[in-house]
């Protein structure tokens, strides 16, 4: 299938979809609801409920852009233009999915963010096999190698009691969408007190109606933070430190594989755990679709598309430039 | 898991918490486990000695050996490898990542690990290095062989400063904390001093030169007024050097400067005549440039210290002096509980009869807080920083800011400057414009000498932030550059060119002394008058 790509995004022309366009256009894919993937009006915007809903609070219906959301959930399939749609998990957070394309005998998967492993709230990815394979490569070094969601909700768990019982408080920073809620989840269903920022806490209600309970949660604020598990937002992080009290920070990202974002996040705590893929899933992935043709189109694009070419996997980093947002793992 | 396997497993764990406490629980929680032959082990380890007395430098294992030996377990190519390394910043780690899924695991115990940095040393060769060191890492867990080569390399970067494993030892073994600081202090030898501890033996064991102890520090007297007892205490010049420390014995001289590191290379004019004097000491003092009896510029010395090579010529340009004020040990006997005169009496005696590069700095009673007030100024007219007073019968206190002694400074100079810039702060600051850039006047102009982030009160900043942003020409991000309008006074430790400012001087330290609404922009000084403060500095 041919693909063409631009900033604008990725277009393919055969079917008119655009995959995760950067502006406006007749039809989008949206891979999942964070705002460097779902953001202006597309006409038609296909993708999980999940995706859709968020994608609504974030950009309000406007009288003056007429819009259709369709909406394709995990497993089911639509027909566009000749082409057959399948939408398929793609982990990385909730509604998060990935596409299969089905045209003239050809199949492509637009993986959009992906997470080969279970995240704390998501379902695990599938592997589907296809022709030509379009993925990202947030952390596609041999570096990266994060913790199991299991050991990560440890982890979590284990700091912040840690720093209560020294009688400090623990911050977690998240982003407001998908790793905030993660963490709220894993520190109220350990039983302990968490003060949660207003702009992740509003995405908890979208968890919980998809089946993730969040037990006890109370909104954070400035005045009443002692004895209580922080989970806000990384602006906050110089209005706690200047509260006087003893606040210590935590990093869960993928970032946190390195010492260095010890600094650079200016954390003691580091959770190497994050909702992308870390290298060996990403390669798993590849592997695993069994593609002939892969392009790599975010993150480390030329070394990871090097790496797979050193592999024997026919793979290409497009120039495309893709607008980052503070929501994800690559800040 | 075995020993070096648990100790990669603490030391993780102990970057990963802020809390003092904690560190130290980790670490005394697992020595104290440890069979005598592996305490001694772990504690020189971690302090950076993977053999008994040679650092890791001795194994002259540079970052190429190590990536070579990694990269035939690891098997990606070399570009790869440069890729991961930038991303990490630092080759311990980067290997110990790289090494995931590549390794059999093996459990290393601290004898094993020893033992490696054993064979690692007795190879001249790259190839044997090479050899010996990736058919060590095949078989090493990722995280050990992570902290397997910081023990190499010397830099563990997690805040493991000597005083914690100290505070570790004295934990684990139960021996006094004040007892294991003079130990390792006057020993150096963290492995000897956890055996003596853990066997109640710390007092006999003998001090031993040639690692760098700790400096006794001064507090700062901020008013002369706040000295009670002037009659008690002896005055000196505090001179504007390197804090330095001289460890000599037949010949062999080696000095140590604050950061504790080694400076002897550089300073052979030095090096040379104290390896001609006779017997062995530790002498405290300060590194000088010096001409004509006077101290010249810091800023010289520095400089100096700086080159790598040092050339005859540079020399006789920048002689440097060596002026001893204290005596920590000699022939034989550690001197630190000694009295100050008792110490003061053995110094003039090492020195008596030397001339150039030895000084002593001279020393006298105190006699009233007047004679503060005059020693001071006599000392700046002789280009010294200020004063530092002693107090009689005070003991060398190593590693402490004591009571004992105080340091008299004044600011250099004041100037009157107008704020040409304004930034945001930052904490509790952030969202006031606190951080002012300052300027004098050079005809019509207004050319900048300088930044300054203290000295006024919150309601001050508020109320100039409100005025700042009233008369903004211009925002760049979080500076605004504003009217030249507010005047301030400033007090500065010194004058020196820089590149950075269009004035072609930039103040020292300088920090607000107030706002001066009485006074306008049309009353600032002017550059002639930065220039002349900084010729005088040079005088």
């Amino acid at each position: 299938m041919q693909l063409q790509y631009s900033s604008d995004g990725i277009h393919i022309p055969d079917v008119d979809l655009w995959l995760d366009p950067q502006v406006s256009k007749p039809t989008a894919w949206i891979s999942h609801a964070h705002s460097d993937h779902a953001r202006y009006f597309s006409k038609t915007v296909i993708g999980t409920s999940v995706s859709l809903e968020i994608y609504r609070m974030r950009w309000p219906e406007d009288v003056n852009q007429p819009q259709t959301l369709t909406p394709l959930n995990y497993g089911e399939a639509m027909d566009w233009n000749g082409a057959r749609l399948t939408c398929l998990p793609a982990g990385h957070i909730l509604g998060a999915a990935q596409l299969l394309i089905e045209f003239r005998g050809e199949r492509l998967v637009y993986t959009g963010d992906l997470k080969l492993e279970a995240p704390l709230c998501g379902v695990k990815t599938q592997i589907v096999p296809c022709d030509q394979l379009i993925i990202e490569s947030t952390f596609g070094l041999p570096i990266y190698h994060f913790l199991s969601c299991q050991e990560a909700r440890e982890e979590i768990v284990g700091f912040a009691k840690e720093c209560l019982d020294d009688g400090a408080t623990p911050a977690f920073l998240g982003y407001p969408l998908g790793r905030g809620q993660e963490i709220v989840h894993a520190l109220s269903k350990a039983g302990l007190p968490v003060a949660v920022h207003g702009a992740i806490a509003k995405y908890i209600p979208v968890y919980e109606r998809h089946g993730y309970d969040f037990p006890g949660w109370m909104p954070y604020e400035a005045r009443n933070v002692q004895g209580k598990a922080l989970v806000v937002v990384p602006g906050m992080r110089r209005l706690l430190e200047s509260s006087g009290k003893d606040i210590r920070v935590a990093y869960v990202s993928g970032w946190a594989s390195l010492d260095n974002a010890r600094l650079r996040a200016n954390a003691e705590k580091l959770i190497p755990y994050s909702d992308h893929g870390s290298y060996a899933e990403l390669i798993e992935m590849v592997e695993g679709t069994g593609a002939r043709q892969v392009d790599v189109v975010h993150g480390y694009t030329d070394e990871f598309a090097g790496i797979l070419r050193s592999r024997g996997i026919e793979a290409q980093a497009p120039a495309i430039s893709r607008l980052r947002s503070a929501e994800e793992d690559a800040e | 898991m075995s020993g070096m396997d648990q100790l990669a497993l603490v030391l993780e764990r102990i970057a990963n918490t802020s809390s003092r406490n904690r560190k130290i629980d980790l670490l005394a929680t697992w020595m104290h486990e440890l069979a005598d032959a592996d305490l001694g082990r772990a504690a020189r380890f971690l302090s950076g000695e993977p053999v008994a007395g040679a650092a890791g430098g001795k194994l002259s294992v540079g970052h190429s050996i190590l990536r070579e030996s990694a990269l035939a377990v690891i098997r990606i190519d070399i570009e790869l490898f440069r890729i991961c390394h930038r991303e990490v910043g630092d080759t311990s780690e980067t290997i110990g990542l790289l090494l995931r899924g590549k390794t059999i695991c093996n459990p290393l115990s601290l004898e094993s690990a020893e033992q490696g940095y054993l064979r690692l040393l007795s190879h001249r060769k790259t190839a044997g290095k090479v050899a010996t060191l990736s058919a060590l890492l095949e078989q090493m867990r990722p995280l050990t062989a992570k902290y397997f080569l910081k023990v190499i390399t010397g830099n563990f970067r997690i805040g493991l400063q000597r005083k914690l494993v100290e505070e570790a030892l004295a934990k684990a073994t139960g021996a006094k904390l004040t007892a294991v600081r003079d130990a390792s202090n006057r020993t150096g030898d963290l492995a000897q001093v956890a055996h003596s501890a853990r066997h109640g033996s710390l007092e006999t064991l003998e001090a031993r030169l040639f690692h760098p102890m700790e400096f006794m520090l001064a507090r700062p007297l901020d008013e002369i007024a706040d000295l009670d007892d002037p009659e008690n205490w002896y005055v000196e010049d505090k001179y504007d050097g390197i804090r330095s420390q001289v460890h000599f014995e037949n010949g062999k001289v080696q000095i140590f400067t604050r950061g504790l590191a080694d400076t002897s290379k550089s300073l052979p004019d030095i090096v040379e005549p104290f390896s001609r004097l006779g017997g062995k000491a530790v002498i405290d003092g300060e590194l000088l440039a010096y001409r004509n009896g006077r101290a010249l510029n810091f800023t010289v010395l520095q400089q100096r210290l700086a080159r790598k090579v040092v050339s005859k010529d540079l020399i006789g340009e920048v002689p440097v002096v060596f002026v001893g004020y204290d005596l920590m040990y000699r022939n034989g006997q550690l001197l630190l509980d000694s009295p100050i005169e008792v110490r003061r009496k053995l110094l003039e005696d090492l020195f008596q009869g030397l001339s150039m590069p030895f000084l002593v700095s001279p020393q006298r009673p105190l006699v009233s807080h007047g004679d503060v007030e005059q020693s001071f100024l006599d000392a700046r007219s002789r280009g010294n920083e200020g004063l530092l007073l002693k107090r009689k019968g005070s003991l060398y206190e190593a590693g402490k800011r004591s009571l004992n002694w105080c340091k008299v400074k004044r600011p250099y100079g004041t100037l009157d400057v107008v704020v040409t810039a304004a930034e945001q702060g930052t904490g509790r600051r952030a969202t006031m414009l606190s951080d002012y850039t300052f300027a004098v006047r050079d005809g019509e102009r207004y050319l900048n000498v300088g930044k300054a982030y203290s000295g006024l009160t919150d309601d001050e900043i508020r109320e100039l932030t409100k005025l700042f942003r009233s008369i903004s020409r211009e925002k760049f991000g979080r500076v605004t550059v504003v009217e030249p309008q507010v005047v301030l006074e400033v007090a500065f430790d010194g004058v020196r060119k820089s590149p950075r400012h269009k004035s072609g001087y930039a103040l020292r330290f300088p920090r607000i002394v107030r706002w001066r609404k009485d006074k306008t922009v049309a009353e600032i000084d002017g550059l002639a008058r930065v220039k002349e403060l900084y010729e005088r500095s040079l005088a």
